[in-house]
């Protein structure tokens, strides 16, 4: 293997491999705009330039590869290549390059929405001029294009470093995205007639260095440095891309693919990124439901935990084949081990299903028919998958009581089964929902428990591929709304068993007994990209 | 003084000279004839390689060498492996005008030499790319092409030496930067015209992605000269860093402008004076740029210089396409950077940052200072500003802007003062003004 030196640094390196992939892959950090891991090199906005020892002028780090010298040739009697990243001829191209990108800029940072996480912001800081030398009327461009549904384009900030048209060619293949016109009049822009809507189009909005692509659901939302995040998992599919959630006061403001290998690469769809909006669109419960003759009260955690163990009492036990419960992919592993504690210890004859939710088909980069995050969870508890689109109604046929769990079962019965269905469940004595707000099948119940979103919560979630990802609460949920598992943990008390505890970590050692594969590991094994873990059949 | 040569344009001026019997009349195509029949592939690259000639496109790089790059088949392999040649006649560079002679008085020669460069290389075809902007040279070419095939000098079996050939003619749409070899290429394939990021050289992902050798016009049309009267003859003409005739397209302020055939390396002096007549309106010289619009420009004093790639490194500038544009005393160097400038602003393709936006910046320096709004500061900011668009481009067109604007900033640094100094040009002239 070559032996280069980058600065002061002896490098074994692959020959082939690029001078910035490897400086980075060190710890030496050279700047960049266009080059992106999973783009193609476009070697445009010229910011990754170094010295390289023979080379008559600076070249791009981002396109330079690594070269073999023979063994009499070698710089130094020993190295392959000998690169600089912090000479007065870098510096100075770096200075230049910067100086050159902000010449049209807008230097109005304060209005921009990109501020805050703008590279060129980040990088006029460390290598640039603190002061413009632009005398001159900035070239004006388009602002506020409607590029596509979700994406604005600002021409004016653009530094046509090409990432977002190189995503539309290499990774959604779409191809909707080109240069246009010439020199300093050059800007992005859609071919005729089309527009930037594909199912990943947000992507490009993460890729953009600069304010010149934001997406038009956050921006101006606010100023990211308010914003809180957690590094959490999409729940839109069985891809579980991972995610970082941004959220401000009591919203979800946005969520953002983080980089993961073996599941998202760099990417999320539109769909799952729109989580966010749609979360606003929801009226969460916030107390716990209790119907009575006029309909339901609202009760306190502490109040309603007595009475629900005290309603479900006669169905214990020996009369427990009398139950059904229905859980959700869309669980954590840690309420599904807490759903089979509960039929453990106090409805051992009950059935327990899970449906599985279909829509669509596959496509090829991430987005997965199966639209819940953690049926392969479910599979890993041994839970019984009911297959999608399977009737629902028959469920409940000779069933006295049924606890049915972040699922509208009328969303999933298709449209000449909901009268059936409305009758079964309204044939049943004792029907418990528990859901992030109350759906059709919650209004229907007797019981009905807040749970904590999925952005409330933690809990680790399986995705297709075998990858345990850990979810974490970016928003504290109010006082009466709660996981599962802590519902479940007060159910038992209630009814005089012993739970183990409405926290996180005991229904977390509770998932490990279950599955084998998990027992060995911690919490932290968990981040940032999860584990993935041989299938276990239980 | 050198009498003019008639080799390169030896049809030029003949009555009907484009047309094959014309070319034939005076032994063309038998230089062709002696590749196939005489000479493998392997003698006629060697032959052009003795030569030592010379790229006439800009760069001067020997095109014997650059043939040597592309692949050809291994010992044991029954195909040649795919490749094409590519007929640079985008000639878009201000200044130079001497390929469109040549295409559109003696198209056959470029022609041939294309053939013997395809024979030498095995290449599968070779596609003629002309700048859009000259619809008669398209037509012209085109017929010499139809003319050619009917011959047999084109096609399957190519007088009965089993190599097939085919040359294709496509027109460009006026980009400057079209003429740059990789931009050439993208356009040709019906992309946007702008320059690859190299490497990989043409050589090895030229057109289509197939190995590509592209050469200039007046470069093919040098070849079937090597290999008719050979390359010691070659040789003898013009001087070790250019030999073999040049064009020289002179341009500006002569008596005379033109096209002049000389030996390469011919003084400077002896072309602006006795070949083009001397300098218009018998005024003093002020400045010349030799080859090209992006080219450093010469004071009068440096013009005793060979025109070749060593002589013009002395007075630290190049070659070129050999495109002379003469300026006398009534000039004003500031109007004159500015209107190349503007030019270059005009014709950045837009992808890579110093260029887009330094030849733009350069541009709105230079028309404040003619407009005489400028300040001393601007005549060293203008060099800075050029400094960091040097070297720092995917493509030369960066360079191509920043030498002259260097060059013009350094050589008439008084004259460029004098505009800050007075707010106003000197000269009087008042700026032209553009669209930006």
């Amino acid at each position: 293997m070559p032996l280069i030196r980058i600065d002061d640094k002896e490098i074994e390196a692959p020959l082939g491999e690029t001078i910035l992939r490897t400086a980075l892959k060190h710890g030496i950090y050279i700047p960049y705009y266009c080059w992106h891991p999973a783009l193609s090199i476009a070697g445009q906005c010229r910011m990754c330039l170094v010295e390289v020892q023979g080379a008559p002028k600076p070249l791009t780090a981002c396109s330079t590869t690594v070269t073999a010298l023979p063994p009499d040739k070698k710089i130094d009697g020993k190295y392959d290549m000998v690169v600089r990243t912090q000479s007065e001829l870098v510096k100075r191209a770096q200075k230049g390059i910067l100086e050159f990108l902000l010449l049209n800029h807008p230097l109005d940072c304060p209005i921009c929405d990109q501020a805050g996480e703008c590279q060129l912001q980040a990088y006029s800081y460390t290598f640039g001029h603190p002061a413009s030398r632009m005398e001159f009327e900035k070239v004006h461009a388009p602002k506020r294009v409607d590029i596509g549904p979700h994406v604005v384009y600002d021409a004016e900030r653009c530094i046509k470093c090409t990432r977002c048209i190189r995503f539309c060619e290499e990774i959604t293949k779409t191809g909707e995205l080109t240069l246009a016109e010439r020199g300093v009049h050059t800007v992005v822009d859609t071919f005729p007639g089309r527009k930037l809507d594909n199912p990943y189009s947000v992507c490009t909005a993460d890729i953009c260095p600069v304010g010149a692509l934001t997406s038009k659901e956050f921006r101006f939302k606010e100023r990211v440095w308010f914003l809180t995040s957690a590094n959490s998992v999409c729940p839109e599919c069985a891809r579980g891309c991972s995610v970082r959630m941004d959220a401000y006061k009591n919203e979800v403001l946005r969520l953002v693919p983080r980089e993961n290998p073996q599941v998202n690469a760099f990417w999320m769809c539109d769909y799952g990124r729109l989580l966010s909006e749609r979360l606003k669109e929801r009226k969460p419960a916030a107390r716990p439901l209790v119907r009575g003759k006029a309909g339901f009260s609202a009760f306190t955690t502490e109040t309603f935990a007595p009475l629900l163990a005290e309603a479900l009492a006669p169905f214990a036990g020996k009369a427990s084949s009398a139950v059904v419960l229905v859980l959700s992919a869309r669980m954590p592993l840690e309420e599904m081990a807490a759903a089979l504690e509960l039929k453990d210890r106090l409805f051992p004859e009950a059935r327990l299903v899970v449906p599985a939710v279909e829509e669509g088909e596959d496509d090829a980069l991430l987005i997965r028919k199966d639209r819940r995050p953690n049926l392969k969870g479910a599979s890993l508890l041994g839970l019984k998958i009911l297959p999608p689109g399977a009737p629902l109604a028959p469920l409940f046929a000779g069933k006295k009581a049924a606890l049915v769990l972040r699922e509208d079962l009328f969303a999933l019965a298709a449209a000449g089964e909901r009268e059936a269905l409305k009758k079964a469940l309204e044939g049943l004595e004792c029907l418990v929902a528990g859901d992030y707000e109350v759906t059709p099948t919650g209004a229907l119940s007797r019981f009905f428990l807040p749970l904590a979103g999925w952005h409330e919560m933690e809990g680790l979630t399986v995705n297709f591929q075998g990858v345990v990802q850990k979810t974490a609460r970016v928003l504290v949920p109010p006082k009466h709304r709660r996981p599962f598992y802590d519902w479940v943990s007060r159910w038992l008390e209630a009814a005089g068993a012993e739970g183990p505890g409405p926290q996180f970590a005991p229904w977390f050692q509770r998932v490990k007994e279950r599955i084998p594969a998990l027992a060995d590991k911690a919490v932290r094994d968990f981040l940032p990209a999860g584990i993935r873990i041989e299938e276990v059949t239980p | 003084m050198a009498e003019p040569l008639k080799l390169l344009t030896r049809n030029v001026g003949k009555p009907n000279s484009t047309h094959i019997d014309t070319y034939m009349a005076s032994g063309g195509y038998e230089p062709l004839m002696k590749a196939l029949h005489k000479m493998t592939p392997e003698q006629v690259l060697n032959e052009v390689k003795a030569a030592n000639l010379k790229g006439r496109g800009g760069a001067a790089f020997p095109a014997g060498l650059k043939w040597s790059f592309l692949p050809r088949k291994k010992e044991g392999e029954k195909k040649e492996p795919l490749k094409y040649l590519v007929c640079n006649a985008d000639e878009s560079e201000p200044g130079t005008f001497k390929d469109r002679l040549l295409i559109e008085n003696d198209p056959h020669a470029i022609l041939e030499g294309i053939l013997i460069a395809g024979w030498a290389t095995q290449a599968a075809g070779c596609f003629f790319y002309i700048r859009g902007e000259m619809p008669q040279g398209a037509r012209i070419f085109q017929r010499a092409v139809d003319q050619a095939y009917a011959k047999g000098f084109l096609g399957k079996n190519i007088l009965g030496s089993g190599f097939d050939f085919d040359v294709w003619v496509a027109r460009g749409a006026g980009a400057y930067i079209c003429g740059e070899e990789t931009a050439l290429m993208e356009s040709l394939e019906g992309k946007r015209g702008q320059p690859r990021l190299k490497p990989p050289f043409p050589a090895g992902y030229g057109v289509y992605g197939v190995p590509s050798n592209i050469n200039n016009v007046e470069t093919y049309a040098n070849v079937p000269l090597i290999i008719q009267n050979g390359a010691a003859w070659y040789t003898s003409i013009g001087t070790p860093s250019m030999p073999g005739p040049r064009l020289y397209g002179v341009s500006g302020h002569v008596k005379r402008p033109g096209i002049y055939e000389l030996p390469g390396g011919v003084s400077l002096r002896e072309i602006l004076y006795e070949h083009a007549g001397g300098i218009l309106g018998d005024r003093p010289l002020k400045a010349v740029i030799p080859g090209g619009s992006s080219t450093p420009v010469l004071r009068a004093d440096q013009i005793d210089v060979a025109m070749d790639p060593d002589g013009l490194k002395t007075v630290g500038s190049m070659i070129g396409s050999a495109g002379v544009i003469v300026m006398n005393d009534t000039v004003c160097m500031v109007k004159a950077l500015l209107n190349l400038l503007e030019f270059y602003a005009r014709e950045s393709c837009g992808q890579c940052t110093p260029c887009r936006e330094g030849t733009h910046w350069l541009e709105l320096i230079l028309r404040r200072l003619e407009e005489g709004g400028g300040k001393e500061a601007d005549v060293d900011l203008i060099v800075e500003v050029s400094e960091n668009i040097m070297g720092r481009t995917i493509c030369p067109l960066g360079d191509a802007a920043a030498m002259p604007a260097i060059s013009f900033a350094k050589q008439f640094r008084e004259e460029f003062l004098a505009h800050a100094k007075l707010g106003r040009c000197p000269m009087g002239h008042v700026p032209m003004t553009t669209v930006v």
